[in-house]
């Protein structure tokens, strides 16, 4: 726990500053869970925002401080699993489309500013999130806390309250799917080189 | 397979060095603060409206009410009046109107003498 259950408390009976201090201290663990869900680093802000939002809204229906942070996690998920749902929609990539630091990076690796280890770093986030692409947006999510962000099983089961069996299942399924497009893609690019 | 499956390991772990935690802007908190009041506003502009809905709501059935309940109470004390005045006879020629009687086969007594004359 990043803060006392004390100030959870306090911040479950209507004390701003106490809701405040919460947000200060869960507020960059929030943004980098986000940035990796979604992948998309101008919108990381929003979605954020929008999950200490409804945590300001729904923090009176917390039972117990303890179940805090699952419950934080349930609200990033549903909202970002919201953003990537509204994003399918409008599905056409053009490059207006693409994130400011995709172009960012694009333009830097047109004038040759971009280091090796950002191109590497560039190469790995571009694969991660073309495998991803590949599931459903639940999918994508469960697998991100459960490989990227390290969450474990009996975390995950808090956070979806579905037993974990039936998470175990899915997981392998949505790893199967991702790691029968990873094969692909090495295939590829084997063929390419 | 397995080899694959290390390297998937692999760049899904690096894939969290390469999409560090951000650092949140210096707009975050006022830009939140500022969603929670603009939220907190439009929520109490809907209660205050659900409140007149409801006491417009309440008003209006009272009124409704009021119309049913008020001439059937006038109606009935004028017919108490009414039958408290009236015989037995008259009573009982209001609910079998002549024409009613006619249909039956029953002739009034009155018409069969006019009859005769």
């Amino acid at each position: 726990m990043l803060v006392e259950f004390e100030q959870i408390e306090k911040a479950q009976h209507g004390d701003d500053a106490a809701f405040n201090q919460v947000v200060i201290a869960y507020r960059k663990r929030i943004l980098g869970t986000i940035a990796r869900l979604i992948g998309r680093p101008e919108d990381v802000e929003d979605v954020a925002q929008e999950v200490f939002l409804r945590l300001y809204y729904s923090l009176d229906q917390l039972r117990t401080p303890e179940v805090f942070e699952p419950w934080l996690y349930r609200l990033t998920v549903n909202a970002s699993y919201d953003y990537l749902r509204k994003q399918r929609r409008r599905s056409e990539s053009r490059m207006s489309d693409l994130s400011e630091q995709q172009v960012m990076m694009a333009d830097a690796a047109a004038g040759g500013k971009i280091s090796g280890e950002e191109q590497r770093q560039k190469q790995v986030k571009e694969l991660v999130e073309s495998l991803l692409a590949g599931v459903s947006e639940q999918d994508r999510i469960l697998l991100t806390l459960k490989e990227v962000e390290g969450l474990s099983l009996k975390e995950l089961e808090k956070i979806y309250k579905v037993n974990e069996n039936a998470l175990k299942v899915r997981l392998f399924r949505a790893r199967q799917r991702v790691l029968n497009a990873f094969e692909a893609s090495s295939k590829e690019s084997r063929r390419k080189d | 397979m397995d080899q694959h499956d290390r390297e998937l390991d692999e760049l899904l772990a690096s894939y969290r060095s390469a999409v560090p935690d951000p650092d949140p802007s210096a707009n975050f908190m006022p830009e939140l603060w500022r969603k929670i009041e603009a939220r907190q506003s439009l929520m109490l502009r809907v209660r205050k409206l659900t409140q007149v809905f409801v006491g417009a709501a309440a008003a209006v059935s009272l009124l409704f009410a009021m119309i049913e309940v008020v001439p059937r109470t006038s109606r009935q004390d004028l017919s108490q009046q009414e039958m408290a005045h009236e015989s037995y006879v008259d009573a009982l020629a209001a609910a079998h109107p002549a024409d009613n009687l006619a249909a039956l086969g029953i002739v009034p007594h009155d018409s069969s003498d006019s009859r005769k004359k």
